[in-house]
């Protein structure tokens, strides 16, 4: 009788050993059902990768996932503290921009953006009837003096040491008050499922780039700060075709451009263009100067007659 | 029926891309900008001038000439300038299509000044296999020389940088390399800004003085990082000398979050929005406690009249 009962329990507890063990596998396996099935939606990209050992192994593009290697908190102290002695500030030198939109596409890649979400836009501009047309890029302006952050009541947003002006998803409640406050129209909302929120759901929050996105957040430039960090210029900066983007630091008094890589000084570039800053008389001192649409060496081929071009 | 469908595809790209082939040499010049001359003559400072604004405007997509690794762009990937094929062109063609444009292709006339469009067509030429007798005109012949070396001194006095390139020639003296362009470069945070100024080049002694500008922030000691080298690798190979130097304005990074103001966080809040907003709150919240305990007192107040 005693026999059985231990060889009850006995059986009972291979049982639910068996079981927390089979519930494991199905749970650990569940990454890899999710690989298989990404897998066989597109097979057909394959990545030549080298592995520790040295051998070459194919991998499908598909099952790649980006890795962050810094723990959350971390990526959250170093996001909010920002890069020491630094002030950044961008030149958008309107004479060159000819609606090439490189910056628009590189940003939403690099922001896990949809292609109707911006944190850059390229405007079609005319100030009053009779003057010319133009292109003009319009990121976040990084103002000085920002009202969005006045607004926000959770300190989601910030302004750090060097300028720029960040959101942090893990603290943003929603309430939008700060895309009310910008008057430069430069936040943008997650209203649904942002682009690829399955395929990124995994990735630690990176406050310097907002990635990944988050639903019922609001999303902004932010001078690409994790490219920053690593001395890299931001993305739009990069992608430029026509040399639009200046992109560096005022204490140093030198920007670079993205497409050519030359470096000029900043107050001399500002004072022989007479540079100036979108909607100055509101007091927000922006970070983004403009050199006028002067000179140009092309035919503005935009189309006015729509009316949602126009602005 | 797979067969057929792959031919009349390939029948497609190819014709695609016949089109857009025909649409590439189909860039008609008019006669009169052919004839045009090259004003400048393609001495070694020219060309060296030109090397430096092609690779600031042209190599991004056009790539090193001769190489051919432009960046592979459809329909029509841009040419090796440097190819033979090109360069059969003449100076006025060039200078007609650098001006002009077409398709991906961006115009010039206005981003790039006359004169420097003539020195990279000089710097275009120096790869032109037809022309290489002719472009050997008014240069500097410096000896050759083998162990060549890069001087640097600093006056940080006069905010001067004086460079001397030498070498040793065959017969074991030292001498200065004369017409040489120098680069005197100021590591800033995504490049180096350029100061050697107008005439960069060295004189007969192998020396080249370049005025550092007098209000070029540095640090917070006026420190800066100074990269001096030989413009052209060509000639000598790498030379290059980096060099920390206390030539710019000491400049302390202020940092906005010093101070308090209305934008910033809850830390940094103002004092008088801290004071006046937990005042107020203080200030309701006591008064509602005032009239609480009026009102337990009421009771007591009710017993004692009796």
């Amino acid at each position: 009788m005693k026999e059985e009962t231990s060889n009850n329990s006995r059986r009972k507890f291979l049982k639910s050993f068996g079981i927390s063990v089979g519930a494991a596998g199905v749970v650990s396996s569940f990454s890899l059902i999710g690989a298989a099935k990404a897998a066989a939606k597109k097979p057909a990209e394959m990545v030549n990768l080298l592995t520790q050992d040295g051998q070459l192994v194919q991998v499908d593009k598909n099952q790649l996932r980006p890795t962050v290697n810094e723990p959350l908190d971390e990526l959250q102290k170093r996001g909010r503290e920002g890069i020491p002695g630094k002030s950044f500030v961008m030149v958008i030198d309107l004479s060159k921009c000819r609606n090439a939109r490189k910056c628009m596409s590189a940003c939403q890649n690099h922001h896990q953006l949809r292609a109707d979400q911006h944190h850059i836009n390229v405007l079609q501009m005319q100030d009053a009837d009779h003057t010319a047309p133009y292109f003009m890029p319009k990121p976040c302006q990084h103002c000085d003096n920002p009202p969005c952050t006045k607004v926000c009541p959770v300190d989601a947003t910030f302004k750090r040491q060097d300028g720029i002006v960040l959101i942090d998803n893990e603290r943003c409640i929603g309430c939008r008050f700060c895309i009310a406050a910008c008057p430069y129209s430069a936040r943008i909302f997650q209203w649904t499922e942002p682009k690829d929120a399955e395929k990124y759901k995994d990735l630690t929050y990176n406050i310097e780039a907002n990635v990944p996105q988050k639903k019922g957040t609001v999303s902004k430039c932010l001078f690409s700060a994790d490219r920053l960090r690593e001395d890299k210029l931001p993305s739009c900066v990069s992608a430029c075709p026509n040399g639009v983007y200046y992109f560096g630091d005022r204490n140093e008094d030198a920007v670079t451009n993205g497409t050519s890589g030359e470096t000029v000084r900043f107050s001399k570039l500002i004072e022989d263009n007479a540079g100036y800053t979108l909607m100055e008389e509101l007091g927000t001192k922006p970070r983004v100067y403009y050199l006028p649409p002067k000179n140009r060496a092309f035919e503005f081929n935009g189309d006015l007659l729509n009316e949602e071009n126009l602005h | 029926m797979k067969n057929t469908i792959k031919n009349i595809a390939a029948l497609f790209l190819i014709f695609i891309f016949s089109g857009s082939l025909a649409n590439a040499q189909g860039w008609t010049v008019p006669n009169s900008a052919k004839k045009k001359q090259n004003p400048y003559e393609a001495t070694s400072k020219n060309v060296s001038t030109g090397k430096k604004i092609y690779n600031l405007h042209c190599k991004s997509c056009h790539g090193d000439p001769t190489i051919a690794n432009m960046l592979p762009l459809a329909p029509v990937a841009p040419t090796d300038l440097g190819a033979q094929n090109f360069l059969v062109q003449s100076d006025g063609e060039i200078y007609y299509k650098v001006n002009k444009g077409q398709g991906a292709m961006p115009t010039f006339e206005k981003t790039i000044s006359d004169e420097d469009k003539w020195m990279v067509i000089a710097f275009l030429r120096s790869f032109d296999k037809n022309k290489k007798v002719k472009q050997q005109v008014a240069e500097v012949k410096n000896p050759e020389v083998t162990d060549v070396k890069l001087e640097l001194n600093v006056n940080e006095a006069n905010k001067t940088l004086l460079a001397k390139l030498s070498g040793v020639t065959k017969k074991g003296k030292r001498v200065g390399l004369q017409g040489i362009e120098m680069s005197f470069l100021v590591k800033r945070s995504f490049g180096y800004l350029d100061v050697s100024g107008e005439d960069p080049y060295t004189n007969e002694k192998g020396d080249v003085k370049v005025q550092f500008p007098a209000d070029l922030p540095g640090d917070r000691e006026g420190q800066v990082n100074m990269l001096v080298k030989v413009t052209d690798d060509d000639f000598y190979g790498k030379l290059e000398e980096a060099r920390v130097v206390t030539l710019g304005v000491p400049t302390d990074p202020v940092n906005p979050l010093d101070e308090r103001a209305m934008w910033g966080t809850r830390a940094n809040a103002p004092i008088w929005i801290i004071v006046t907003f937990v005042g107020g709150v203080l200030a309701i919240w006591s008064v509602i406690f005032l009239v609480l305990f009026q009102m337990i007192k009421l009771p007591k107040l009710a017993k004692s009249k009796d």
